[in-house]
């Protein structure tokens, strides 16, 4: 469970400061799909980070599983990203050195459970359709498959919260559905997805959708009742 | 890779410069050689002034004035001994030069002249200086060599004929002008001096060569001394040091090259891992947001340079090594390079421990790059 409770966030300070994050508060459940859209600018990848202790918050809190993780140490936040946060970007952000099976394999070395992890990484590769091209660099690697090595990559860890960042901005609408159908089976799995996104199409496939503007949440749709929530949730003025 | 090559460059250049200064240090003992003798050996007279007053009346000479022929074996046991045990080898052959020398004054075609009888092979050595101008050196019994001064004083050019005391020899060749004793001399074979003169295995004088960087030329000269009764062995002081002090001079420059070259090849290194540490700057970013640590991430870069210091070491090694074989002859003109494998292994650690500390500091920077900030900056 993730409870973001009125974060704030400027960048600089004094009269030049900017405020990218005004006041959010948020409740997201274990098993949830959210997609955060937006325009440009305002404030969803931002958000993201702060989910993810990408960045610091300058104000109010973030609670995963009844732990603040919005000012955890860097040892602290380690452990985060190995047992509880993966992240999916739009840019892919393999390493261009290894072959697809040995990115999979990076988080699992790097937790030093590397005992049948070349195992566990080919079965996740083979999740998301790709059990030929393990030996692949990502440079021989279409966009869309670089994107479900990555997806591979953030599930096989088994963490419980995916964060991804526009994941199918780089990718043609096709692929881009295909990618989405990974993360809803991901999602099916028991993973809590938090997807930023600027395709209505793309967003509408998940279960709450929320938009920002200027940094503020203006809009709240859960999907699932298929209800637009008459309240502009959780902004306060 | 590239980061390798860096590696070996630099550690080339090092190696490069320590085996021609290796090398050329033995060139410059062998140039040193050339400047004649640092030891002379002469029988041991009392030489007495007979003086009245401030009137001289000549001299009263005690002993012998001549050295027996059969001492030059023992003299060059006792120098060759001391020689092998300076330098610490083994080799049975001859080490020093040891130029024995009868020298006896005559009239040739009624002129006053001094000949010098001399074993042509071991003197060349000694005096690396003579030039033949006219003529050739000469190889047989029969065959004499006029000093510059000499051959116009008597009137007698390569290719004539010369009478010492009734023995009738060949002058195969004139000097070069030296600017020394030796262009007012007749040289001819020590065998056929002495048998001309009626003088059989006797000699007046016998100069030594005997340089190495740690050839203790006065201990050698105390123990002719005291084993060798007749003879007053005399280390050619000035000679010897300046000699020293010219070796240790040339020592001290090629350690100052190489310690040079160190740091050059340090800092090519350094520059190199750093920038290759630089350009991963998103693959850490990448590796922390996946759950790497700091710690492992530093650990990953020392196993790196330590894999990038033993290619590039290896590399650099032999690339050195071919290199020098091509500078060193230009630099000592002609000069045979050695392998040196003594440097082997100090460069491959000097490779490693570079790339390492070349590495760990960027690589510990980078670590603390915020994933945010690696990842957004693309």
């Amino acid at each position: 469970m993730l409870e973001i409770k009125n974060v704030s966030k400027t960048y600089g300070n004094g009269s030049s400061s900017v405020g990218a994050l005004r006041d959010i508060s948020m409740h997201i459940d274990d098993g949830d799909f959210i997609a955060i859209t937006g325009p440009s600018g305002s404030g969803k990848s931002t958000l993201l980070s702060i989910i993810g202790g990408l960045e610091k918050v300058s104000a109010g809190e973030v609670l995963l599983d009844g732990q603040r993780i919005d000012n955890l140490s860097e040892k602290e936040l380690v452990e985060i990203r190995r047992k509880k946060v993966a992240y999916v970007f739009q840019q892919y952000h393999l390493i261009p050195s290894l072959t697809a099976l040995e990115n999979v394999l990076l988080p699992l070395t790097f937790c030093g459970s590397d005992y049948g992890g070349r195992k566990r990484a080919a079965t996740m590769l083979c999740e998301v359709g790709l059990e030929k091209r393990a030996n692949h660099k990502p440079g021989q690697l279409s966009g869309g498959e670089q994107q479900r090595v990555a997806i591979a990559r953030s599930l096989v860890n088994n963490c419980s919260l995916v964060l991804a960042d526009e994941p199918t901005g780089n990718v043609d609408q096709k692929t881009g559905v295909e990618i989405l159908k990974l993360f809803q089976k991901a999602n099916e799995d028991g993973h809590t997805i938090i997807m930023v996104t600027h395709s209505p199409e793309i967003a509408r496939r998940a279960k709450r959708i929320v938009t920002l503007r200027d940094g503020e949440i203006v809009d709240q749709v859960d999907q699932e009742g298929c209800e637009r929530s008459s309240e502009k949730g959780g902004f306060i003025q | 890779m590239f980061t390798a090559l860096g590696v070996a460059i630099g550690v080339a250049a090092v190696v490069a410069v320590l085996t021609v200064a290796h090398a050329g240090e033995k060139r410059i003992y062998s140039e040193i050689d050339k400047y004649g003798p640092n030891m002379m050996v002469t029988p041991a007279i009392n030489d007495m002034a007979l003086k009245l007053g401030d009137l001289r009346l000549g001299s009263l000479a005690v002993g012998n004035n001549y050295i027996a022929e059969d001492r030059v074996p023992e003299i060059r046991q006792i120098a060759d001994g001391a020689i092998r045990e300076a330098i610490g080898i083994q080799d049975q052959g001859d080490i020093a030069t040891i130029a024995p020398k009868l020298y006896v004054d005559t009239t040739v075609n009624g002129i006053s002249i001094m000949v010098a009888g001399f074993d042509p092979q071991q003197e060349i050595v000694i005096k690396s200086w003579w030039d033949i101008s006219k003529g050739r050196y000469p190889e047989q019994q029969s065959e004499a060599l006029l000093g510059d001064r000499a051959s116009s004083a008597l009137g007698i050019d390569a290719g004539d004929s010369i009478n010492i005391n009734g023995e009738e020899l060949t002058v195969v060749g004139v000097l070069q002008e030296t600017g020394s004793q030796d262009d007012y001399e007749v040289f001819a074979p020590l065998v056929t001096v002495q048998k001309a003169f009626g003088k059989e295995g006797l000699v007046s004088s016998i100069d030594i060569r005997a340089l190495c960087s740690a050839c203790p030329v006065e201990s050698i000269a105390d123990s002719i001394n005291k084993s060798i009764p007749g003879v007053r062995a005399v280390a050619v002081q000035q000679i010897a040091e300046s000699e020293m002090n010219l070796v240790a001079k040339v020592n001290r420059f090629m350690l100052v090259l190489a310690a040079i070259t160190l740091v050059v090849g340090a800092f090519a290194v350094v520059s190199t891992m750093m920038s290759s540490v630089h350009e991963r700057n998103k693959d850490i970013g990448i590796m922390k947001a996946v759950g790497a640590s700091r710690g492992q991430i530093v650990r990953m870069f020392v196993y790196e340079a330590v894999a990038v210091g033993l290619i590039g070491g290896i590399l650099g090694y032999l690339s050195g090594t071919l290199l020098s074989y091509v500078l060193g002859p230009l630099i000592f003109d002609g000069l045979a390079m050695s392998y040196a494998p003594q440097y082997l292994l100090p460069a491959l650690g000097l490779a490693i421990a570079v790339a390492i500390v070349a590495s760990v500091y960027p690589a510990f920077r980078a670590s603390q790059v915020r994933v945010a900030d690696s990842l957004r900056a693309l």
